[in-house]
Parts: structure tokens; C-alpha cells; sequence
């Protein structure tokens, strides 16, 4: 990690932590700050998997999900919250073996429906088995501080960044590439791909745990638990990755920060017909942007340091 | 034992349905590697225009199947040429199934919503004369729209046999998927019979639509069910197995219904998922693979 990034991000890190000391940011922005934490850690989840070591996974909500459905009880029941957030984020792993073991082994589209179909099957069973609303007890209402969560939201979002990046740049990051571009080669030339794979989908399913955990500090009641599983759990961070640019570090950041724009203007004004612009968006990024707003910044950074170079070089003849 | 019997055939019927709404879903996935995730969509789609064609001009549903399979033909051909024809172009196998997933997880999102604007997220079911009536056979009752629904995967499956083993046209896919250089240079154009079993494909998802339609009940966001019961239908089969999707449909109705009386109604959905899991672990290439000459 090199001086400049770490900078960069000590400075960000800074500009999210200090304001909420200084300033009463207000309910509604610190609701919409944690949920956009909760979207990165989702999108680095997915991303690790997706842009990284091409496994789609379009099951996404069954971790997330499990997460908060884990972590919801187990803080309900006293133990305190930041075991259970753990706990949410081991049993979103347990989740990820059950699917990622038999259908990892083999090439192709089956971690895709493998997954689609967990995050289905677990969103009939729970609909079908919890019936009541989940709401904590009311001693935990009263001690409610939306700061404690939007902090909360943050040092994991944080921490999610971070892992992705050590992950990336180890030796195991490059299996993981590696798999993506040419899974035959890699094998061939010593990569041990089913392992790269597997380890790469735990540390996504525990980050999605994660943020599942994070999404049931932040909402103390659920009306309809199976919702947590819904699909729109999957597309929204999926969105984020595939728009903001899929296999780096920045796209997830600047996707989601995209996507919570985007929903807060379309949302509002369309309500459910808001999906059917995000679905023609995404369609269109992956047909014409697959690297994303990233990789399209990458293609005219060149033609601007070009153009910088030109003036550089005609001032410069200007001097005596 | 009679409601075991009972059981069974209401398995072997929802089976056969498994099996049509497997049906297109294989065809696109087996010979052409486009992974369409928005299949279920089309089938619920496919459900509307059948509910419609009843609700305003009062043609029967397995009538009106025909105009279904034209519409939805034609809808495919639309859906073929604006979402899954740039596909072609990517170099290799692995990032066309990758892609089309993605394209048409997006198309989910954009068709379901805008049926939901349309038509409004009501459950809805026909009902007709014969809605709710049973024959009695071998004292195992079967409902008259579900002994139809069956009749009709039998046919349709029949029909793609028949297309894909007997006719040029089936030559041509099956040469297209084996090598499209080779096929292409040997005069076949590739890119129209591409087009045509997209088309087919869809079309097959239309007809699947007005079977869910008739024996059950079809709601705008319905389809991702579906859609998780015909990948379950196709590793059964085994990808590329097409003859197999019927009787592995039937298989999948029968487990079902089997842990339907052992463990109750709220975990059906969880026995396909053990199912799928179970014969990914033990037999990867399907139940119903038969062996390669090559190998």
C-alpha cells in the first residue's frame, strides 16, 4: 500500500468519522450514510466474488439475510451485539458451504443458479415459517442512537475495504484473477482453483453476514422477515458493482454512492416503478461498459494527460 | 395408502409441468449457452397474455395456446435481437453464459416491474367451466386442467423432439452448438437459427405460462419461482439433455411430493434445493446422461 492511497484514505476515513462529532447531521443523513455503508460492504462482498474471481453469484440476499436473521436473535436473546454480529457473519459462512462446495467444483453456470436458488429457497422457508413480526425487546428501543449505528455501519464498511484489498493483493488474490481470465490455465499452470474459489466465497458470504448484522442494528423491527431475502438484495449491490466497475477496489465505493443518489431521486418519484430504470441501466453497463464508470475514467485519463502534456510542452517553449 | 397414492399423482402431474417450464429454459441453455435467468419472467408473461386473452375476448385457455406461442415467438425474436445477439461477439463460452446471466438478471427487474405497473401485483388464477373438476382413474383422483397441462408438455416436448431430431432446422442448431465456425462455413447461418430457437425457446415459455395459469394461480413477481424450479429440472436432466426434461420434471414432482408427506408443506421448496444439492455432489452431468461416444 503505497503512501498516496493510504493518504487518500486516511482522508476519507477522517471526513466520515469527525463531522458527526462536530455537527447534528440529522436523522434522514445518517440514515441514508448507513445504508450507503451497508451498499459498499454488500458490493465489496459480491465484487470479491464477481469482479475478482468471476463466480456470479446471484444469491447474494441469502447471506445477507441469514446475517441479519442470526444476529437479530442472538442479540435479542442478551448476548452482546458485537458477538452476535459475529455469529451472523460465521453462519452466513456455514450458509456459503452448503452451496459453495458442490457447485464450485464444476466450470460454469452452476455457482450462478446455485445460489439464485438458496436465496429462493430460503426466502419461501423463513416466509413460510416466521409469520409474526421480529421486533426487539422495548429496553433496547429506548437505548436507541442512530449515531452508535452510523459509526458502526462505517468501521465495518471500513473494514470491508480493507480486507478486500489485502485479499486482492496477496498471492491468493492472484489465484483468484487468474481463475477469472482462464480458469483451464490456471489449473494447468499450478493454481489450485477449487480452493482459491472456496476461499474467496467465505470471505464474501462473511462480509455479507456483516452487513446483514449491521442492517439489524440499524432496524430493531422487521415486518416481513422473509423480505430480508428478497432478490432486490442481490440486484442492488450487483448494480452497484457492475455500474460503479467490477474487479476493482474504487467501483463498489462509487457504485453504491451511485446507486443511493439514484434511488433517492428515482424512489421518491416512481416508487416501484424505479426498478425498471435500474434494470435498463444495468442491462445497458453490461452490454456497453462492462469495466464500468472506473474503467471508463481509465480510458480518458490517457487522452487528458495527453492534452495536459501538449500545453506542458508549449508553455515550456514559450520560455526564453 | 390412498392419500399416498393421491399424493403421487398430484406429484406426477406438477412434474410434468416442471418439466414444460424446464423446457425452454434448456433448449436456450444446453444448445445455445445463454443462460436466461429472466425465463420464469417470460413464463408469467406468457400467463398474463393467456389471462387476458380469457378475461376480454373469452377464448378458452388451451385454445387460445396457439395466438400464446405466436406472441411469444414474436416477443423472443424482440428479446433475441436487443439483449442476448451482442453476446456473439464475446471470445469465449464461459464469458457468453457469465454476460447473458447478468443481461437478463437486469431484464427480470424491467419486465417484472413493468407487468407489476401494468397489471397491478393482484394474484391471479382463470377460472372456467371445468376449473376444480376430477376424473377418477385407478381411485387416484387427477383435476381435468392438470391431466390438460400434462397432455400439453407431452405434446410440445414430442414437437421439439421432432423439430430438433428431424428437421434441417434441428441440424443446424445442433451443428451450431457443436462448432459455429464449422457450421457456418458449411452454409448454415447461424445467427438466423439462433434467432428462431430463441424465439422457440420463449415461445415454449408461453406455453408453460398458460398451463401455471389454468391449474394455478400466476402474480407479477411469481416468476423467479419458476425460474429456480427449472434450473433444478435441468441439472436432473443434465445441460444439453433436452429429451430428459419431461421424465426428470417428473422425477422432481414425485421427490416432492414424497417429502411433501414426510416433512409438510412449508419445506417443498427446501426439498428441491436438497434435491439439486444432492445430485450436483453425486452426479454432476444429470440423472439422465447418457454416455459419450468419445469417452
Amino acid at each position: 500500500m503505497n503512501w498516496k492511497k493510504v493518504s487518500i484514505f486516511g482522508v476519507l476515513v477522517m471526513g466520515f468519522l469527525v463531522p458527526p462529532l462536530i455537527w447534528d447531521l440529522g436523522t434522514s443523513v445518517l440514515n441514508l450514510l448507513s445504508m450507503l455503508f451497508i451498499y459498499i460492504i454488500l458490493a465489496q462482498s459480491w465484487n470479491l466474488m464477481g469482479g475478482y474471481t468471476g463466480q456470479i453469484n446471484l444469491g447474494l440476499a441469502a447471506f445477507f439475510g441469514c446475517g441479519t436473521l442470526v444476529t437479530h436473535f442472538i442479540w435479542k436473546a442478551g448476548v452482546p451485539f458485537y458477538l452476535a454480529m459475529a455469529a451472523g457473519g460465521v453462519a452466513a459462512m456455514v450458509l456459503a458451504v452448503i452451496i459453495g462446495l458442490p457447485t464450485l467444483r464444476l466450470k460454469g453456470m452452476y455457482f450462478g443458479i446455485g445460489t439464485f436458488a438458496l436465496a429462493e429457497v430460503c426466502r419461501i422457508v423463513v416466509g413460510g415459517t416466521f409469520h409474526r413480526m421480529l421486533k426487539m425487546p422495548s429496553s433496547y428501543v429506548a437505548s436507541y442512537s442512530l449515531i452508535s449505528r452510523y459509526y458502526v455501519a462505517f468501521v465495518v464498511a471500513a473494514l470491508a475495504v480493507v480486507v478486500v484489498y489485502r485479499v486482492t493483493h496477496s498471492k491468493l488474490g492472484l489465484g483468484m484473477v487468474a481463475v477469472r481470465d482462464d480458469e483451464t490455465a490456471a489449473q494447468v499452470t499450478g493454481v489450485n482453483t477449487f480452493k482459491c474459489k472456496v476461499l474467496a466465497l467465505f470471505i464474501s458470504a462473511l462480509l455479507a453476514g456483516l452487513a446483514g448484522g449491521v442492517f439489524a442494528y440499524l432496524r430493531l423491527s422487521f415486518h416481513f422477515i422473509h423480505m430480508m431475502f428478497s432478490p432486490v438484495w442481490t440486484f442492488e449491490p450487483l448494480m452497484a458493482t457492475i455500474i460503479g466497475g467490477a474487479g476493482t477496489l474504487a467501483g463498489p465505493i462509487i457504485g453504491s454512492v451511485f446507486l443511493v443518489i439514484l434511488s433517492e431521486i428515482f424512489a421518491l418519484k416512481l416508487g416501484e416503478a424505479h426498478l425498471i430504470v435500474f434494470g435498463f441501466l444495468f442491462v445497458l453497463v453490461v452490454m456497453y461498459f462492462p469495466q464500468g464508470l472506473v474503467g471508463s475514467l481509465d480510458r480518458i485519463r490517457p487522452w487528458f494527460r495527453r492534452s495536459w502534456s501538449r500545453r506542458a510542452a508549449r508553455e515550456g517553449q514559450g520560455k526564453p | 395408502m390412498e392419500i399416498v397414492f393421491q399424493t403421487m399423482a398430484n406429484g406426477l402431474l406438477v412434474g410434468a409441468l416442471y418439466g414444460l417450464v424446464a423446457l425452454g429454459f434448456a433448449l436456450l441453455m444446453g444448445v445455445m449457452k445463454f443462460l436466461n435467468t429472466a425465463h420464469g419472467t417470460f413464463i408469467i408473461l406468457g400467463g398474463y397474455l393467456s389471462y387476458w386473452l380469457l378475461e376480454l375476448w373469452g377464448i378458452d385457455p388451451f385454445l387460445s395456446l396457439p395466438l400464446v406461442v405466436m406472441a411469444m415467438f414474436l416477443i423472443g425474436i424482440v428479446f433475441y435481437k436487443l439483449a442476448l445477439s451482442p453476446l456473439l461477439k464475446l471470445p469465449n463460452i464461459g464469458m457468453r453464459i457469465n454476460s447473458s446471466m447478468l443481461i437478463t438478471f437486469g431484464s427480470i427487474w424491467v419486465l417484472d416491474n413493468t407487468m407489476t405497473v401494468l397489471w397491478t401485483p393482484d394474484v391471479r388464477s382463470i377460472m372456467t367451466s371445468y376449473t376444480g373438476q376430477t376424473l377418477k382413474l385407478l381411485g387416484v383422483r387427477f383435476s381435468l386442467t392438470g391431466l390438460g397441462g400434462v397432455g400439453v408438455a407431452i405434446l410440445v416436448a414430442l414437437v421439439l423432439y421432432f423439430i430438433l431430431s428431424g428437421t434441417y432446422f434441428g441440424k443446424h442448431i445442433r451443428a451450431a452448438t457443436q462448432d459455429v465456425v464449422a457450421a457456418s462455413l458449411c452454409g448454415i447461418n447461424v445467427q438466423r437459427t439462433y434467432l428462431f430457437s430463441c424465439g422457440i425457446a420463449i415461445a415454449l415459455a408461453g406455453v408453460a405460462g398458460m398451463v401455471v395459469v389454468s391449474s394455478y394461480s400466476i402474480s407479477s413477481t411469481a416468476g423467479i419461482g419458476w425460474l429456480s424450479s427449472a434450473f433444478v429440472v435441468m441439472v436432473l436432466a443434465g445441460e444439453g439433455n433436452i429429451n430428459a426434461i419431461i421424465p426428470a420434471g417428473m422425477v422432481l414432482g414425485l421427490i416432492e411430493s414424497a417429502g411433501l408427506l414426510v416433512m409438510g408443506v412449508s419445506y417443498r421448496q427446501a426439498i428441491a434445493l436438497i434435491v439439486f444439492i444432492i445430485v450436483l455432489m453425486i452426479k454432476p452431468q444429470g440423472l439422465f446422461a447418457k454416455k459419450e461416444y468419445g469417452s
